[in-house]
């Protein structure tokens, strides 16, 4: 059976208790109610037997105490006897827990054990239960510890590897504790490249390998990094990393209405170039939490540095949200709205899903209801639910003084003109109606004129069946084209004419869609039972994780400021440069994007369903180092691309698990697919086409006449239907960052090569390698149009000699020349299918393109194919 | 029920809401060949961890709720509303009061042009079948098939556009984006066929339906589940089948050139599994290249089933081929194939003595062949065959100077064949004037629930959870089984 809850109840679906208890579970360790029992009893019981102030059946699962002493059923256990206590036979007898959920064996296993050695405890109990009382094995987590100091592991220096940074002492250290081979140094054609699309997602030019291999002096690869940290095209990669865990769009989705949001750019220019200039972390994270709270309100103008404060805070505003769609209940969008910023603001700062603890405590991690709670009253009198404030209203104008003068005058125009039009189309809906009663018999002509002149409402009997016997007497402003179509539509025309023209005169919009508080207007946040907000139970005041204590107290609202101020305080909170989350997440997700998998593997949930880190000193390390230098991304991943660790080649030894088949430990660097928007940015620079502008509107996208999603504007086809054609203007072929994102309508060459997703925001892109991948690689129209133009490309440049054609597109597509058996080899290749072209095809006569081309098209047809075949081969799709 | 967990929510649903080309989407069941990472880092007996990674949907078949009727369904969407009482729903009342006034109210789309004239067309009657149907002079060859059709003379959707009734009839609601009726059933059951699409949508040569891709949108249900267009003209699957100029021969070079290509960047990387699968990816998407070549190639049928279908003749010629494609595509497991008409095909406002005619001329035959073939072949029993549109027209004359029939959501009529079926049944009925249904109304989300039910699947079970709450076809609408149109009785149906 189907069991469909609140959303976000099923969005915690049971999960087996993480195997870090199940260690202990030798049948010879004693059992404690602390460390095994537990988080067993707390998954899957709490709920209803502890954490709600109603208890079903009186019974407290909390403290053995409670336990021993029971329910309305007597006690739930009977130390020393596992077949007569209560609680192993409602478990045994899956009466409970109820509802078909089941506790898998082993857990029973350990309950039964547990009671029959004696029930124990590993130290005395409270009396009571206190809320938010965290155990010490839940505050021992290793993710709620301060990060830690500790020291550099000492690795001697040895021919096999070198010890460039911290860094490699650390993972050196393990590789050599655990016996592992560690792959040499990569050759500098592969670290360039490797460089190139790591920091820009685009490979190296091949001048600038060329450079780069040539380049004697000592510090060459230091520079390299140097100069690509400072390329314009690293904050469009990065930027697009930090895009996809803040859960950007270009659109509202949510409901099926999916409305576009016209100024979410301000925002993802905003990180962009931030990234570029470095803004340091701390200030990042309390630009987009606060940065309304730093511009003093009202806002009228802006200068460009509140502007972009104001901008940043677009952070808070990228979560789905259907308020003010078709068909969509206001209350439940409005605090799914909430719901799903607290989820973006969590895992991008936190590494952490507090999600599950919107309904109940979470299951496994010590995050609270009332945590939760904290949370949300930190965002909620942006987000006042009670007094909802709808997008527009949102949109901060940044015209200066002169444009707002000019905008009025112009609209005083526009409405005067107006007023104009209305009066004039009734006068021609009159005369249409007027035509219209002539029609009729004479003796009726003086009753339509009256019932006409009568509202609707008001029409006697005769009058409506009058009205209902000649239909075509209702004549209105909106009906008044089928009666007259040439007339309206110049009608129409004259007038459209003459608006245009007045609004060319209105200065162009720029809006930034902000964050922000309604001064003097904070909300009461409210627990919600079980997540209902038609059922608000206590006042919650601001805050972070109670596990983190001192860390995340935060004191009251200042009476003396007109906003809430708890946005400002929290984000200053979290940048001390002493929050065990906000670095460690960091420093994580950005190993992840250097060397493909993060140390602890789950960025977005580092608690106990996550994976536990692989290298946790050097995670701590990482995260004090970052601290020390100022909050630079780009020093902090300077020290990561100029370790051993980092330039190691991906060469693999053997097969061997024992090998470390997956490289967890880092003994070599691993082979990377292309991201999908460097595949789509790489392909458009190697065919010569890319347009480097930077920032502004998105270029937009539309279904074609399949669905299938392109870059263009919709235009109405023969039949008036909507419909997107391609174009080969500069907008098709932008950076892939700057494509518009609908989140209904991923693009068609960007989504079969897993994009960020959008529901609301993603933490880990996932990896597949499908059938469609290699299809759209084959056939899809842009992907043949791009190779259209990379072989137009190679032709300018290297002439029709084929063996000059095959260099050329080879040095364009992966950076290097061909080796000689190469180079020959596809020459080959291409002069036979210059040749098999140029002859009628014997195998299928009738087929459309059986005929014979002329020589030099099929000459270009074959070097089309032949870039075709380079721009989909694994040498370009993969970086070692 | 084996598959609940399709269609329970899970953390971190990053897939919804898209509405694109099933080929460009990754999770194609058979074609999937995702190595997973971390599955492998799991050793064996340890419990499995929630999953941490986007959902992957898939096309893989699916066991329905309760015993299914039907495998598939073909679906002949036919745009702009038949004139019912032209064709289907004989109206003496309407016969002997050809040319007085109409004194009830009407509800006009084009008021310019209305009357309240009432008009009989020019068309006779026949009764056809065992059964007794009557059907008009000019759709003969569904008489042919009047012992195997039930004819529903009560459909009402209640909105009187074409815009919105296309939609109540595609996905239930009258506003735009939900998931359409192919998708539901292919989210429930995917497909039988792993390389092919699982809903296949044929348009037609004169452009596309009035809402253009909406019409077979995936809505907020992952987008593997958007109809997939066989396009009139080469390349008849986008990203399937290459641009004609590339075609056959010059593919093969390229296949060959980048397999060669590849060999050799393996060949120092023998241990990147990736990288192997990748290429064997490109064998997988050439199987599926063959399968939808294959599916399409009717040449290979005789000459009598060519005849069957009217592509002997002009006039049939088009449509009798999509009518034998989707046979065709049945016929490999496909599940659900909708075919369209060209834009108000059927809209007959103006000049409907000659219009409808020439419509029924270019789809009576053609339609009743598939169904025809479908019974010979022995799929008539496991396909259900829809025939209908969003409207049907008015009692009265629109246009005196070129008579037609304006719009009428409020009874039209619409005939079902095969899966799960009644045969020789007339369901329904309207008034005395063809306006309203009056006994045994079928609204849209009826229809719905029936054909849900005749696949095995429980609307309300089917379901997919969205932000904002719980979706489903019928999405909180009184949808009733129309047990009257069924050839078992619901009681036998084992819950």
């Amino acid at each position: 059976m189907l069991a469909f809850c609140l959303l976000s109840l099923l969005a915690c679906a049971t999960a087996p208790l993480p195997n870090a208890n199940s260690q202990e579970a030798t049948s010879e360790a004693p059992i404690h109610f602390e460390t095994q029992v537990r988080p067993i009893l707390k998954a899957h019981c709490f709920h209803c037997h502890g954490e709600q102030e109603h208890r079903e059946g009186g019974l407290d699962l909390r403290l053995v105490h409670l336990l021993e002493k029971g329910g309305d059923s007597g006690a739930a256990i009977v130390p020393g006897n596992a077949d007569a206590s209560l609680l192993i036979q409602r478990v045994q007898d899956g009466q409970m827990p109820p509802g078909g959920k089941t506790i898998p064996d082993t857990q029973k296993q350990i309950l039964r054990r547990w009671i029959q050695s004696g029930a124990l405890t590993k130290r005395p109990e409270p009396q009571t239960p206190t809320l938010e009382d965290w155990s010490e094995e839940e505050r021992n987590f290793w993710l709620f510890q301060p990060v830690a100091s500790g020291p550099v592991p000492k690795v001697a220096q040895d021919n096999a590897y070198a010890m460039n940074s911290p860094i490699d002492a650390f993972v050196t250290a393990k590789l050599l504790e655990k016996q592992l081979p560690i792959a040499p140094v990569a050759d500098r054609v592969t670290r360039i490249r490797r460089l190139s699309v790591d920091l820009l997602g685009l490979p190296p030019t091949q001048e600038e390998i060329q450079a780069f291999v040539e380049d004697s002096r000592p510090d060459a690869y230091e520079r390299t990094v140097d100069r690509l940290l400072a390329d314009p095209r690293y904050g469009e990669h990065w930027g697009r990393h930090w895009l996809d865990v803040a859960g950007y769009a270009d659109s509202d989705g949510y409901s099926e209405q999916d409305t576009e949001r016209p100024w979410a750019w301000q925002y993802r220019d905003y990180v962009l170039s931030s990234i570029n200039a470095d803004v340091p972390y701390d200030q990042f994270v309390i630009e987009q939490l606060a940065g309304d709270e730093l511009v003093p309100q009202p806002w009228e103008i802006l200068a460009p540095d509140q502007q972009r404060l104001l901008a940043a805070t677009g952070f808070l505003r990228n979560a789905p949200d259907g308020t003010g769609h078709q068909g969509v209940e206001a209350n439940i969008a409005r605090n799914d709205v909430i719901a799903e910023t607290i989820k973006i603001l969590s895992s991008s700062f936190l590494g952490l899903t507090v999600g599950c603890a919107q309904c109940h405590d979470h299951r496994y991690d010590p995050i609270s209801q009332r945590d939760y709670y904290r949370i949300r009253a930190l965002i909620e009198p942006g987000l006042d639910w009670k007094n909802w404030r709808d997008k527009n209203s949102r949109l901060v104008n940044l015209w200066d003084a002169e444009q707002r003068q000019k905008a009025s005058e112009v609209d005083k125009e526009l409405s005067e003109l107006e007023a104009k039009r209305l009066i004039e189309l009734d006068r021609i809906v009159d005369e249409i109606f007027d035509q219209e009663v002539m029609k009729l018999p004479e003796d009726l002509r003086q009753a339509a004129r009256t019932s006409r002149s009568t509202a609707a409402d008001k029409r006697t009997e005769d009058q409506q069946k009058l009205m209902r016997d000649y239909p075509s007497l209702n004549v209105d402003r909106g009906s008044a084209i089928l009666y007259d179509g040439a007339r309206i539509n110049e009608f129409n025309k004259q007038y459209e004419t003459q608006q245009a023209e007045i609004k060319t005169k209105r200065p162009a919009e720029v809006f930034v869609a902000s964050f922000s508080e309604v001064p003097n207007q904070i909300p009461t946040t409210f627990l919600f039972s079980r997540g209902d907000f038609q059922q608000p139970k206590v006042p919650v005041s601001p805050g972070g994780l109670s596990i983190l204590a001192e860390h995340d107290k935060l004191i009251p609202d200042d009476p003396n400021v007109a906003t809430s101020g708890r946005r400002l305080q929290f984000a200053k909170m979290l940048t001390q440069g002493v929050h065990p989350l906000l670095t460690r997440s960091y420093v994580n997700r950005m190993w992840m994007h250097h060397f493909g998998r993060a140390i602890a593997s789950n960025p977005g949930d580092l608690g106990l369903l996550g994976e536990r880190p692989t290298h946790p000193e050097l995670l701590d390390w990482m995260a004090n180092e970052f601290v020390q230098t100022g909050w630079s991304r780009k020093r902090i991943s300077r020290e990561v691309l100029l370790s051993d660790t980092y330039r190691r080649s991906s060469g693999r030894i053997a097969q061997d698990p024992d090998n470390d088949s997956q490289n967890i430990w880092l003994g070599r660097m691993n082979v990377r697919r292309l991201q999908t928007e460097s595949l789509r940015d790489t392909m458009l620079a190697t065919a010569g086409i890319l347009t480097l502008r930077m920032y502004g509107p998105p270029s937009t996208v539309n279904p074609d006449e399949v669905g299938q999603t392109i870059i263009g504007k919709a235009t109405r086809d023969g039949n008036g239907i909507l419909v997107a054609k391609h174009e080969e203007v500069a907008d098709s072929y932008r950076r892939s960052v700057y494509v518009q994102i609908r989140r209904s309508m991923p693009l068609g060459v960007i989504e079969p090569f897993d994009p960020a997703g959008t529901a609301p925001n993603c933490d880990r892109r996932s990896q597949s390698t499908v059938a469609t991948q290699s299809l759209m690689l084959m056939n899809n129209s842009s992907v043949i149009r791009i190779c259209e133009h990379f072989s137009n490309r190679v032709l300018r440049e290297a002439g029709e000699d084929p063996m000059a054609q095959v260099q050329r597109a080879w040095q364009l597509a992966f950076g290097v020349d061909p080796s000689e058996t190469q180079r020959t080899r596809t020459t080959q290749w291409l002069v036979e299918q210059r040749a098999v072209l140029a002859q009628p095809n014997p195998e299928q006569p009738t087929a459309p393109n059986a005929g014979a081309l002329e020589p030099a098209k099929a000459n270009q047809q074959a070097l089309a194919l032949l870039c075709q075949a380079l721009l989909s081969s694994n040498n370009f799709l993969y970086v070692d | 029920m084996n598959n609940e967990n399709q269609f329970e929510s899970q953390r971190c649903v990053s897939e919804r809401s898209s509405r694109r080309h099933f080929l460009a989407q990754q999770g194609i069941a058979g074609a999937t060949l995702c190595i997973a990472g971390l599955a492998a880092q799991q050793a064996a007996g340890e419990p499995p961890k929630p999953a941490l990674e986007p959902i992957q949907y898939d096309l893989k078949p699916k066991q329905p709720h309760l015993v299914p009727q039907t495998k598939a369904m073909i679906s002949m969407f036919m745009q702009g509303g038949p004139s019912h009482i032209d064709l289907f729903d004989r109206k003496i009342e309407v016969e002997k009061r050809n040319g007085e006034k109409y004194t009830g109210d009407l509800k006009y789309d084009n008021a310019a042009e209305s009357s309240a004239k009432i008009w009989s067309g020019p068309w006779k009657w026949e009764r056809y079948g065992q059964c007794g149907m009557e059907l008009s002079e000019l759709v003969p060859h569904l008489g042919s098939i009047a012992d195997d059709i039930t004819l529903i003379r009560s459909m009402n959707t209640g909105v009187n556009n074409h815009g919105q009734s296309i939609y109540a009839l595609h996905h239930g609601r009258v506003t735009e984006g939900r998931p359409v009726l192919g998708s539901w059933i292919t989210y429930g059951l995917g497909t039988e066929s792993q390389q092919l699409p699982a809903f296949v949508v044929l348009t037609d040569p004169g452009g596309l339906p009035v809402l253009g891709t909406d019409c077979w949108s995936n809505g907020w249900l992952p987008s593997l589940y958007q109809g997939t267009v066989i396009r009139p003209q080469e390349p008849r699957i986008l990203n399937l089948n290459p641009p004609p100029h590339l075609a056959g021969r010059p593919q093969r070079a390229y296949l060959d050139l980048l397999k060669e290509l590849n060999a050799e960047h393996l060949a120092s990387r023998a241990y990147e599994n990736d990288l192997q699968a990748r290429m064997s990816s490109y064998e997988l998407a050439e199987a599926m290249q063959t399968a939808a070549r294959d599916a399409l190639d009717i040449s290979k049928e005789t000459q009598e089933t060519h005849k069957l279908y009217g592509l002997d003749q002009d006039a049939t010629r088009e449509y009798g081929t999509r009518c034998l494609i989707a046979r065709r595509l049945v016929e490999r497991g496909v599940r659900f194939v909708q075919i369209y008409t060209s834009t108000q095909q059927w809209d007959h406002h103006g000049n409907i003595k000659d219009a409808l005619p020439g419509a029924c001329k270019k789809t009576d035959q053609p339609s009743a062949a598939l169904v025809k073939d479908l019974k010979q072949r022995g799929l008539l029993d496991s396909t259900l065959v829809h025939w209908g549109g969003e409207m049907g027209r008015l009692p009265v004359v629109q246009n005196e100077k070129s008579i037609g029939r304006d719009h009428n959501t409020y009874g039209f009529s619409t005939w079902l064949a095969g899966g799960g079926i009644r045969q020789g049944t007339v369901y329904g009925q309207t008034d005395d004037f063809g306006y309203q249904a009056v006994t045994d109304i079928v609204h849209h989300y009826d229809y719905h629930a029936t054909v849900m039910h005749l696949f095995g699947l429980e609307p309300s079970k089917l379901a997919f959870v969205r932000p904002g709450g719980i979706g489903t076809l019928l999405d909180g609408q009184p949808g009733k089984i129309v047990e009257g149109i069924l050839k078992q009785p619901l009681a036998k149906s084992p819950a």
